[in-house]
């Protein structure tokens, strides 16, 4: 079953690819597409009175109509493309017809998308908390945090050098949401910051339609800026541009101040400051020297101006209204370093070449290998895993005790372990297919313990994690760890289909409609009558609406595929009622399974689609707005691209950065 | 308030009356106006819904509702009540207010639409107070436009030192839920007034002065270099930015006025709270305290109070009622198991409500009138059921407002089906001022509410 799999994967793969449609454009819609509709989908999708999931095909009247409406085209190709639709009931699409089809509506949605005249921007938005930490952290040099950081689940203690391309065999690690006094970070003293900004659904903290302010936060802001340049702690042992821009120099005391700000706004802003905004801030500066402060206090009064300021605070993409490399440099930055840019970074902008792709990918290569790399690896993994929740989850303690340890709780090793396979993929630059399953893990000997069933122990701050081979394959990747598994649960038994929808959002990235809820959750405890079912049997008995079925026939399986992985993630071959689980299925009515080692196989026969998925949460991310329909083309050559270098991580992270969407006008200006 | 000072102060507040010749004189008129206490608004914002049986006269017999997602058929229509006054059948729910009779009225009948598109929790609070009527939001999956309380402020909060105030009872520490579950107060489409959740930092921010000129030495600064980044803008960024400058100046504004008024402050009856875990009534009732004060003082005129945030499903101690943490939401969708805790969720947020009735009434102002009377507060949820999701048939109460020209009735108002909840919001609107033809998708005030 294995090698039918794959086979038809690859010549899946084939007729997915980017073969341009076969007929023009006119031609394509008469010959092809509209006769395929009106033979397959308008009974359901226009015809009559049905207009089912608002999708209207019978009102389609010409190759327009469709070019018109790329939301519509890239809902269609998705929906062709993974079989999803005609439904099973319906009589199936001849193959050569899918495939012909698929291709017909991809070129159409690349040429309504390439007939777009300006790039999609993200709005002016505000820094959020963390990049605010990070920006001011390399600003002024600082040499330990600004304010503690929920944000952060993982606490490095050294091991953390990508430079190298390895992670050692062996790791300390803390866990800063249920770790011991993980958050106390050496910090600056006397500064409180303001609240965590939160993720959008489906989505991450960095969003531009989210992230406003109100006077609430500006006061923060202001209220933050002083209390940053007035701590104790902000002096010439941990700010590390103190000589250079807070010490009073021997002479020239105000021909100084000038020359000071100009660098120091520059990297502040992100680009080379103009006359005026110079004049601005050294005068302001002149008048606190004028009024009798002395140099240090009128730098520091002037420094905690700066960060007030619109031009560091916010972050803006100017598109096609005179973006330049400067805008380039911080988009760059943010996205891998969730901070300002450096001076490498700033002169190339400056001398205009970090647009020339060589450039911008030896600039991709070196902030990769960046200790700053950190914040990426302490944003990007925890939000697409949506790993937070581990933290409100706590197993029934009376059937979980071996899941407590002190006042600690196992998750608290659990959550670890993805987030470093995670880091070990980037850092080494692996496939990405290992993200799905991988032969080796970061496991503490307490989680070692874990799996084979055994109690949780261990010590609760620095925390050694080694490198293990995974030679089981029920274990490895990021989906069926205990973090994961734990997470999906509620406190006494599994909860499939959320699992299902975790998986269909996070690998496939394509998340179910928000739960309708037209199907209660299940009890805790099933109902006397119910006792002797499986969870698969309870949950047919419970959905029996045909509206529902088109979306759990796509997540059910995914779920149920992990259900001999327990409430925390221990694996099991019976219920507690004695029945057998039953985990087998079939994936995009394509692949079947009998279990996890088939689903995995499954997945990975589907690797494209997950490349071409991730690469979606990742340009989301790296661009801070959701995406839409006008990013699919460049979203189909990031994924080809990738797929070409053999799924490597780094190689994904590069053709991001070298997208039409990321580049904006700087691409097109390069062509020009 | 005697009627003339009542009357010239409505007057005063609306355009129409500008032509008439004694106004002419200004200083006069503030003179006088500044004697009678200012109109006042609260928001009490219940997440979840309520369980109706205990909630609803003549519902305690219906059979319990299965969880349900948003869908018209499923929701509970509930008791026909006649259309009108009648008097209030004390349900279980409802008990805590019975001594407080005097200054309320129930209202149900109180329907809002569902725009499809977005999570149901999400949306039941995000848009509770919403003036976008739904479908009219082309920019975003939210009927979501400036809320009453800003609209409101935007008149009643021009003198105080805070426009509005925030508060809300969110005490999770695990970031799961998006804006839209935690907030009720909003600028505009996407602009998100966040509130204050932490008491000892709402403290901070309503009574600490000192400080000030610093801050206003880097406004002056930070202003001028944003007017210049401005100009850089594109439009839609420069829209978008405006919040900046708004932000500012409502600081600055506060600045001078907060000063004006320290002596006033230091009198406040409130200590600064201390950073310690609070059990959950006693964190309502602290945030609830630190609303009553801002009202009192004159801080603000407007605010809001969120007692629990929507759907989170993260359990929360509530101390006084169960051993264990318990979780809200969940229990909701499970009525037929969790329906006696589940009521006594609502008793114990209804006590709170109460609460407040309590200690509005019990603060006198100028004239002799009670803080109560100059404020209309309102107890609603944006879910008219927690296992059914609908919108319709709200859980209302609307108390105090005598000063704005509200009258406590005392009674059961029944509003016929069908009747927008934004009905009540214009009734409101207009009482503390503003001269509105509709509020979303209002058909009219609710003239019964007016003395």
């Amino acid at each position: 079953m294995q090698k039918t799999a794959l086979l038809s994967f690859s010549i899946l793969a084939l007729c997915l690819g980017l073969a341009p449609g076969a007929l023009a454009q006119g031609d394509a819609f008469a010959k092809l597409i509209r006769p395929t509709f009106s033979k397959s989908c308008v009974k359901c999708h226009g015809k009559g009175t049905k207009v089912k999931g608002k999708v209207n095909l019978f009102a389609l009247k010409s190759a327009a109509d469709l070019a018109k409406n790329p939301e519509l085209l890239e809902k269609l190709i998705e929906a062709l493309a993974s079989a999803e639709m005609p439904p099973e009931k319906e009589p199936p699409l001849a193959a050569g017809t899918r495939k012909g089809l698929v291709a017909e509506l991809k070129e159409l949605l690349r040429q309504a998308v390439g007939s777009q005249k300006s790039v999609v921007r993200t709005p002016i938005r505000r820094m959020n908390r963390f990049q605010y930490n990070n920006a001011v952290k390399d600003l002024f040099q600082l040499k330990v945090e600004v304010f503690p950081l929920p944000e952060k689940m993982m606490r490095d203690y050294g091991y953390f050098k990508p430079e190298t391309g390895k992670m050692e065999p062996k790791v300390r690690v803390g866990s800063r949401p249920l770790g011991k006094s993980q958050l106390i970070e050496p910090r600056l003293a006397g500064v409180a910051p303001f609240p965590q900004d939160p993720r959008a659904e489906h989505g991450f903290d960095n969003r531009g339609d989210h992230l406003s302010l109100s006077p609430l936060l500006m006061e923060s802001f202001l209220k933050l800026s002083r209390s940053i340049v007035n701590s104790p702690d902000f002096n010439t042992k941990r700010c590390g541009i103190w000589k250079s821009f807070f010490l009073e120099p021997k002479k020239a005391v105000r021909a100084a101040v000038k020359a000071r700000l100009r660098g120091f706004l520059g990297r502040a802003f992100r680009r080379q400051v103009d006359e005026a905004t110079l004049d601005r801030y050294t005068a302001y500066a002149g008048k606190q020297l004028d009024a009798g402060r002395q140099f240090t206090a009128a730098m520091r009064d002037v420094a905690a101006g700066v960060i007030c300021s619109p031009r560091f605070l916010y972050l803006r993409e100017r598109g096609d209204k005179g973006g330049d490399d400067y805008d380039l440099a911080s988009r760059l930055s943010f996205f891998l370093w969730g901070s300002i840019p450096d001076k490498p970074l700033l002169d190339l902008a400056a001398a205009g070449k970090l647009r020339e792709p060589e450039a911008l990918v030896r600039q991709v290569d070196r902030l990769l290998k960046d200790r700053k790399l950190k914040r990426f690896c302490d944003s990007f993994p925890s939000q697409w895993l949506q790993l937070d929740r581990i933290i409100s989850v706590i197993p029934e303690r009376a059937d979980n005790q071996e899941f407590f340890f002190g006042p600690y709780r196992a998750s608290m090793h659990m959550m670890l372990e993805p987030l470093l396979l995670f880091e070990t993929v980037l850092i080494e630059d692996r496939p990405i297919t290992e993200l799905l399953d991988s032969d080796f893990s970061y496991r503490s000997d307490l989680l070692e313990n874990w799996y084979k069933g055994g109690k949780a122990g261990g010590p609760p701050t620095a925390i050694p994690f080694k490198r293990v081979p995974v030679t089981d394959r029920r274990q490895g990747g990021v989906i069926t760890n205990a973090a994961v598994m734990t997470m999906t649960s509620s406190s006494t038994h599994t909860k499939p289909i959320t699992r299902g929808a975790w998986l269909a959002t996070v690998i496939f990235n394509d998340p179910p409609e928000p739960p309708p809820a037209d199907v209660p959750e299940l009890p805790e405890k099933p109902v006397k009558k119910d006792e002797n079912l499986t969870i698969r049997e309870r949950l047919a008995a419970h959905r029996d609406r045909p509206d529902c079925a088109g979306c759990h026939v796509k997540i059910d399986p995914l779920g149920f595929a992990l259900e001999n992985y327990g409430p925390t993630g221990l694996w099991r071959d019976k219920y507690s009622n004695g029945r057998e689980v039953e985990p087998g299925g079939t994936l995009f009515r394509k692949y079947e399974f009998k279990n996890i080692i088939e689903f995995k196989d499954a997945l990975l026969a589907e690797k494209d689609r997950f490349t071409r998925a991730f690469a979606g949460h990742l340009l989301s991310f790296a661009l801070g707005r959701g995406l839409v329909a006008a990013d699919a083309p460049a979203l189909d050559r990031i994924a080809a691209a990738s797929i070409a270098k053999g799924y490597r991580m780094k190689a994904l992270v590069r053709e991001i950065a070298l997208s039409e969407p990321f580049l904006q006008n700087s691409l097109k200006k390069a062509a020009d | 308030m005697t009627d003339i000072s009542r009357r010239s102060f409505l007057r005063g507040a609306t355009g129409a009356t500008l032509a008439l010749p004694w106004l002419e004189a200004p200083a006069a008129a503030l003179g006088r106006l500044a004697k009678s206490p200012a109109k006042k608004m609260a928001i009490f914002y219940v997440p979840i819904g309520v369980v109706r049986r205990a909630f609803f006269p003549g519902e305690k017999e219906a059979t319990l509702p299965k969880f349900r997602g948003f869908d018209e058929k499923n929701r509970i229509k509930g008791i026909q009540y006649p259309s009108g006054f009648s008097p209030i059948e004390w349900t279980p729910t409802l008990g805590p207010l019975k001594e407080l009779q005097e200054h309320i009225t129930f209202i149900t009948g109180l329907d809002r639409t569902f725009q499809s598109g977005t999570d149901v929790h999400a949306q039941c609070a995000s848009c509770f107070i919403s003036s976008a009527a739904p479908f009219t939001i082309k920019t975003s999956a939210w009927p979501l436009d400036r809320t009453l309380d800003h609209l409101v402020a935007d008149q009643a909060g021009k003198d105080t030192p805070f426009r509005t105030l925030e508060f809300s009872c969110n005490s999770h520490k695990d970031n799961k839920e998006s804006i839209y579950f935690d907030n009720i107060s909003w600028y505009g489409t996407g602009h998100v007034a966040p509130s204050l959740r932490n008491p000892r930092a709402a403290y901070r921010r309503m009574f600490q002065t000192s400080g000030n000129s610093q801050l206003r030495n880097i406004t002056d600064l930070v202003l001028s270099d944003a007017r210049s980044f401005q100009r850089e803008l594109s439009s839609s960024d420069r829209h978008k930015f405006a919040e900046y400058f708004d932000s500012i100046r409502a600081i600055e504004e506060r600045m001078v006025k907060l000063e004006k008024m320290r002596g006033e402050l230091q009198k406040t009856p409130l200590d600064e709270p201390a950073e310690a875990y609070l059990p959950r009534g006693e964190y309502i009732r602290l945030m609830g305290d630190l609303m009553v004060t801002a009202l009192q003082t004159g801080l603000t005129h407007v605010a809001t109070l969120m007692i629990g945030p929507e759907r989170w499903d993260t359990p929360y101690k509530y101390e006084s009622l169960f051993d264990k943490p318990r979780n809200h939401h969940q229990m909701s969708h499970n009525q037929s198991k969790f329906v006696e805790d589940l009521e006594k969720v609502d008793h114990f947020h209804m006590e709170q409500f109460a609460y407040l009735i309590r200690k509005m009434s019990a603060v006198r102002e100028s004239n002799g009138t009670t803080l109560l009377d100059n404020t209309i507060l309102t107890y609603g949820s944006g879910l008219g059921d927690g296992a059914t999701h609908q919108y319709t048939k709200l859980p209302i109460v609307v108390a105090g407002g005598r000063g704005a020209g509200l009258r406590p009735s005392g009674k059961h108002l029944n509003c016929s089906d069908g009747t927008p909840l934004a009905n009540l919001w214009l009734t409101q609107a207009r009482a503390m001022g503003l001269e509105l033809p509709r509020f979303a998708d209002s058909s009219g005030p609710i003239s019964q509410l007016l003395g």
